[in-house]
């Protein structure tokens, strides 16, 4: 077994010597949350050149020249989202950030949070600035314990320290921040959900149009972005947008914090360029799979799964390839499945957590996700299903595809669809045999 | 924008949902979460459709299709919920191919897959949207196997909705409907995916506005208590008629079965109600089938009643008014009773050469103002309104249309298929501009947590106010031609009156006359005295607001306007009660009051037309059993001067007639063909007098505006209420009948005596004590509920048709805990 074993140690980045960690470099260290450690590592100056050398103009004008695109799983434009607010007009403008991060797989932000929370302030002042928004949210998922304590402790710090306040780090520019806990909803991760459930609503998607920057939290011109995609701004601002643009693909630029879970000897998050292959995050950064593995979720567990071969294993991880091959990068989160695993079964789970996560406002989830497709799962696992079962399987999901109010119903659907079209013979083996084709289930302890 | 559906190509404004075009097109798509008169929100996913559009290259051009040259049409990857979808230049809508076939097959199946099916046991069974569009969009199969979600299927959401979880399929209208339509946000979703239900806080449902979410719930999940279980639809007789509990004038459909109404429902008057009605309305139908309505006409023989026939009353009615001089006899209606009766009325009052015609209850005030008076879609689209009153309770409709303006969205235009099913303007959670609306009353009124500004001004003040008012508008003014005259100044007992700061009082003033539609809705409280009311006109004019006048009654604005009333002050209907010497009283029950009593059966001759056996009816010589408001063709005017038209429903009300057939059977014994013997008769009369035709007026009714002065005004009783321990409030609930209503009586607790703590500590009172006191000389009997909103010293009592709005003398020696213990179902 692998040093990281013992479930004490944080994941961190475990990295390659031919990159350089940028957004982990305090990650795993002791003591690296506080803000003295982090005004000792250089801390906020990047924020200060923004606020000091820079207008809002150039600061959107860099992140957008960096080509920065948004890390929360759709890639939008960074620096193009943000040219969307609205004029200044003496409304309230608000920057939330979106720190629910629930997707199984997904756990980039989680570190960030825990050990380097001043990173994100920092990337908070930045973009707050850009904006011109006074007051951002940290929308952080209930789970998070830690990383919500960290946060609130560092944003009492670094507002007693003026870092935030009415004049952000000595500046006329004023910044504050509110840390609030999410109460355990996948959905409110969706931009909408999160804004109503920050509202006190009920944790349900809202119609766009209005889109954020049009009228968002209360009606208010609102920017959301991810954890990571602030991160990152930090760095942009303090090396250039040229810096950030120098890495990467044609279609995907900079560096990204990619997450490695399921049966590899060193499952965690790893900080590499992108456009850098899966071969080389699943063999060169993690050690590659236990055992034998049989296909891959590319981005997160609501990303279509892929087969086990080459021309997968070697696609460049950046947003435009993975889009054109059928699935997404999403959030970045490799999830491994080995070959003894039971695709039934472990769709199974995927369709679980989709299933209780719907938040029941529209039909298709409702009904489709959240309520049948579970129950045929259990039909086929029980030893119960037919052939028709499994057509009627695929074309029941078909009916959910693109009819749903937001994505979380294809975030269930395009993965099984996925599933049924590479692994179809695990499908048949049970429904034909009465038992899964294979029966391990005893990872946690391998 | 030009857009082609089908095969169809038509222009559409901006901003037109793309459901709306389909429709507006003949097409058809189906469709359970979106409704009219609220926010779309893409719920439900069954009216999906393919949708494209052309798109323009970077210099602006259309992108052309390379073989037909026309502009190339890119649909949207996905199917697009027309509802939530805007038309735009050249789209192109597809609901009829097989892929759109293929996804509303697929959601009809996934909408039924966990609905019980029980339609065989369903009152929505046959008017079911559900049922619907499962039979025209369906395969008719279900492939799903598994069991069902298992829910509560009998859930009282309050005493009158019943909510069955099962049926539910979560098209969040009845959630919506709350929080955009009143604004209570009473109702929402709990727990979330496939085990989400409806469900409320504790206090149940607590608005004056909670059926009209039966008539939207799509499915037999939320249904009208009062009728469950009572009737298949196709069963129902449907009888448009107008609700006759208010001044407002909101259509209604009477559903009634083997003579029996079985529940009424909301119907279309885009310019009155929309759809909604209050809860009054349309629970308050129970008492018209209870046990002891009279059935036949009584006649007192050896001082019993006893049954009679038509004709044999009216011989006696004739030959007992026979001996009488005709200005010895009185005649008051009811101030709901419809103009045709009102033209009968005055026919019989002629007839027998008498001054003494009045309708009751009728304020100190006129509700007919000299200038035309706002009309509700003047009110729903003010930017600043002021009520002084209790609108909620007085005209229930203004209030959500009060709420209309606060929303700050005006009324959509018609579609060629009705109102817009999806109105992109309005939002899910809206905000209400709360800032436009000012709100006054003696005491604390619903609508006040609507509103941006409120006072609560001593009861009986209303004079005073207006008149604190019109001071502050006379200094602006003066401040606006010369910048140095004094500021406002108010001294100590006008300010008392404001019952708000000056600074509120003085944005009030201002915010009314900058507002480019002002609107002051006036109240029963300021009608109470003609110095109010006076000064309530004044202060209008001055900030250039119409003003809404909230009358007593259904009818009081047309009775008023024809002129039901008495040739001099002293024969109004007070005055006839104590000098007539004989008296016709329709559905007036004065006998309420000892005293009166007392006087009345000192009477030569008493005749009563009314539904029940009242107080005043069991010392009557002739008893006439009268048609409820349900069973009555005619007509009545709402509280902006718009006739609207009254159909009788199919009920079984024994003989009962209206006061056309007392009239018409009157003149018969008379042996005299009176103006208003028919329906029919009395509309010859009322197409003279007004220049409209109540037999043709159409869907919406129609607006009165007289071109030369305004209707001649009543002369009016002058002894007017002045003073008194007793707040007379208006009600929703008639609490007449609320005895003989005993789903509303439970979700009421009863009539209700309102009395701060500290006064009832004083005097010995518990909460929820039944008690018994004569206010105002009429004997109540009501249930104590402690209100620390109450104002010291004052106790509150809703109104009656003989006891009205606005202060009465209560005398505390004749409260008595109440023998009887009123009744209180549930
Ligand atoms: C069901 C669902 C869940 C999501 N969860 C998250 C999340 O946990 N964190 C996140 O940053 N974005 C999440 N997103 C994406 C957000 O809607 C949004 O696109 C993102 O926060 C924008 O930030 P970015 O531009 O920085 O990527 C989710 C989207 C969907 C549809
Ligand atoms: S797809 Fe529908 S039910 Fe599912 S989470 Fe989104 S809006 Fe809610
Ligand atoms: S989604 Fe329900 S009507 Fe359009």
């Amino acid at each position: 077994m692998s040093d990281v074993a013992d479930a004490t140690t944080p994941i961190t980045s475990r990295h390659d010597p031919r990159y350089e960690v940028v957004m982990y470099r305090h990650v795993g260290i002791d003591g690296a949350w506080t803000l003295d450690y982090y005004r000792g590592h250089g801390g906020y100056a990047s924020a200060r050149k923004a606020l000091t050398t820079m207008t809002p103009a150039q600061v959107i004008d860099e992140v957008k020249a960096s080509k920065l695109r948004g890390r929360g799983g759709a890639g939008f434009p960074t620096g193009v989202k943000w040219s969307f607010m609205p004029p200044v007009d003496g409304r309230q403008r608000l920057l939330v950030v979106n720190a629910d991060e629930s997707e199984p797989g997904s756990f980039k932000d989680r570190y960030i949070m825990e050990d380097d929370p001043h990173q994100l302030i920092e990337g908070i002042i930045i973009g707050c600035y850009a904006i011109q928004a006074t007051k951002a949210f940290i929308y952080i998922r209930g789970e998070y314990g830690l990383g919500y304590r960290r946060l609130v402790q560092a944003v009492e710090e670094a507002r007693a320290a003026g870092i935030l306040g009415k004049n952000a780090l000595g500046s006329d520019v004023e910044v504050d921040i509110t840390v609030h806990r999410g109460a355990g909803a996948y959905i409110c991760g969706e931009e909408t959900a999160l804004m109503n459930s920050l509202e006190g609503l009920r944790g349900n998607p809202r119609l766009k149009p209005p889109f954020p920057a049009q009228a968002g939290v209360y009606g208010l011109p609102t920017t959301i972005n991810n954890v990571t995609t602030m991160t990152s701004v930090v760095h942009i601002i303090e090396r250039g947008a040229d810096w950030f643009a120098s890495m990467g693909t044609e279609d995907s630029k900079g560096t990204k914090l990619y997450q490695i879970s399921g049966t590899v000897v060193r499952p965690g998050v790893y900080e590499l360029p992108m456009g850098a292959t899966f071969r080389e995050l699943i063999y060169d950064l993690a050690g590659g799979p236990k055992g034998e593995a049989k296909g891959f979720f590319p981005g997160g567990s609501s990303t279509p799964p892929f087969p086990w071969r080459d021309e997968f294993l070697d696609m460049p991880m950046d947003y435009g390839t993975l889009a054109n091959s059928g699935s997404m990068l999403g959030t970045g989160g490799v999830i491994v499945i080995p070959k003894e695993k039971d695709i039934v079964d472990a769709m199974y789970n995927v369709v679980r957590f989709y299933a209780h996560e719907s938040c029941g406002k529209c039909t298709p989830c409702r009904e489709g996700i959240s309520t049948w497709l579970p129950k045929m799962y259990q039909k086929l696992l029980a030893g119960l299903g037919t052939r028709e079962d499994l057509d009627l399987m695929e074309d029941m999901v078909r009916n959910t595809r693109g009819t749903a109010f937001c994505p979380l119903a294809d975030a269930c659907a395009m993965p099984v669809q996925a599933s049924f079209k590479w692994f179809r013979d695990e499908y048949e083996y049970l429904v034909d045999h009465g038992t899964p084709m294979y029966t391990k289930n005893d990872w946690w302890e391998a | 924008m030009k857009v082609t559906i089908n095969d169809v190509s038509m222009d559409f404004a901006p901003g037109t949902s793309v459901i709306d075009a389909v429709f507006a097109a003949g097409y058809d798509v189906p469709y359970f979460c979106s409704q009219e008169y609220m926010s779309p929100i893409g719920a439900c996913r069954m009216c999906l459709a393919r949708v494209g559009a052309p798109r323009k290259d970077r210099e602006g051009n259309w992108i052309l299709d390379e073989e037909t040259g026309e502009p190339k049409i890119f649909y949207f990857p996905n199917m697009m919920a027309t509802c939530t979808t805007q038309v735009m230049e050249g789209m192109v809508v597809d609901t009829l191919s097989d892929d759109v076939k293929r996804v509303q097959n697929g959601m009809v199946e996934f909408t039924l897959i966990n609905h019980p099916l029980d339609c065989p046991v369903c009152d929505k069974g046959g008017a079911c949207e559900l049922q619907d569009r499962a039979y025209e969009y369906g395969t008719g199969e279900s492939r799903f196997v598994f069991d069902k979600r298992h829910q509560e299927k009998h859930h009282p959401l309050s005493e009158v909705i019943t909510l069955d979880r099962e049926r539910c399929i979560h098209c969040k209208r009845c959630v919506r409907y709350f929080e955009e339509v009143p604004g209570d946000g009473v109702l929402d979703f709990i727990e979330r995916g496939g085990h989400t239900y409806i469900g409320t806080l504790e206090d149940g449902l607590p608005s004056n506005f909670t059926g009209n979410i039966t008539d939207i719930c799509p499915v037999g999940a939320l249904l009208d208590t009062t009728s469950r279980f009572r009737g298949r639809n196709w069963e129902y007789d449907h009888t448009r008629s107008t609700g006759m509990d208010d001044a407002g004038g909101s259509a209604i459909v009477i559903d009634a079965r083997t003579g029996r109404i079985e529940r009424i429902k909301g119907a279309l008057n885009p310019e009155v109600n929309k759809t909604w009605i209050d809860d009054g309305t349309r629970f308050g139908h129970e008492y018209v089938d209870a046990d002891d309505r009279l059935r036949s006409p009584l006649v007192r023989k050896d001082g019993e009643l006893v049954p009679a026939t038509w004709e044999e009353a009216a011989q006696v009615v004739r030959d007992r008014l026979g001996g009488l001089s005709g200005k010895d006899i009185g005649i008051a209606l009811r101030a709901d009773a419809t103009l045709e009766e009102g033209v009968a009325a005055k026919a019989l009052a002629e007839a027998l050469g008498t001054g003494q015609l009045d309708h009751a209850p009728r304020p100190a005030a006129s509700v007919v103002p000299q200038q035309a008076p706002a009309t509700l879609t003047d009110l729903a689209t003010a930017d600043a309104i002021f009520v002084v009153g209790d609108v909620t309770e007085e005209v229930p409709i203004a209030d959500l249309r009060i709420k209309d303006a606060l929303k700050g969205v005006t009324p959509p235009e018609m579609m060629a298929h009705g109102v817009p099913i999806a109105d992109l303007r309005l939002k899910e959670h809206p905000v209400f501009h709360r800032e436009r609306l000012s709100v006054a009353a003696p005491y604390r009124v619903d609508l006040m947590k609507h509103a941006g500004r409120t006072a609560s001004y001593p009861a009986g003040g209303e004079a005073a106010l207006f008149a604190a008012l019109q001071a502050i508008a006379e200094a602006q003014d003066a401040k606006a031609e010369d910048a140095e005259a004094a500021a406002v100044q108010l001294d100590d007992g006008q300010r008392a009156a404001l019952g708000m700061s000056l600074a509120d009082a003085e944005a009030l003033v201002r915010g009314l006359r900058e507002a480019d539609n002002a609107v002051v809705v006036i109240g029963g409280f300021v009608l109470a005295t003609r110095a109010a009311a006076a000064a309530a006109a004044t202060f209008a004019k001055a900030v250039g607001a119409k003003q809404l006048i909230l009358g007593p009654m259904a009818n009081s604005y047309g009775l008023e306007l024809l002129h039901v009333g008495p040739s001099h002050d002293r024969y109004a209907y007070p005055g006839m009660l104590e000098g007539a010497r004989a008296l016709i009283l329709s559905n007036l029950d004065p006998a309420q009051d000892p005293d009166v009593r007392a006087t009345l059966e000192q009477k030569d001759f008493l005749v009563v037309h009314d539904l029940f056996l009242t107080e005043t009816a069991k010392i009557a010589d002739v008893v006439l059993p009268a048609r409820s408001v349900y069973e009555r063709d005619g007509t009545t005017v709402n509280l902006e001067g718009r006739f609207l038209p009254l159909q009788a429903a199919p009920v079984d009300a024994g003989e009962s007639e209206d006061f056309v057939g007392v009239v018409g059977a009157l003149g018969d014994a008379l042996g005299q063909r009176l103006e208003g013997r028919s329906v029919r008769s009395a509309r010859r009369v009322l197409r003279k007098r007004f220049e409209l035709d109540p037999a043709e007026l159409g869907p919406s009714g129609e607006l009165y505006r007289p071109k030369g002065r305004p209707a001649p005004r009543v002369s009016i009783r002058s002894d007017e209420a002045v003073g008194g321990n007793v707040l007379v409030t208006p009600s929703m609930l008639r609490v007449e009948y609320l005895e003989r209503n005993p789903h509303l009586l439970a979700l009421s607790g009863g009539s209700r005596l309102r009395v701060n703590p500290a006064d009832a500590a004083q005097h010995g009172l518990g909460d929820g004590e039944a008690v018994s006191l004569r206010v105002g000389g009429v004997v109540r009997r009501a249930r104590v509920r402690l209100d620390a909103g109450v104002p010291a010293g004052l106790m509150l009592l809703p109104t009656l048709p003989e006891q009205p709005v606005g202060l009465a003398h209560a005398d505390l020696a004749t409260l008595t805990r109440d023998e009887r213990e009123l009744e209180v179902a549930g």
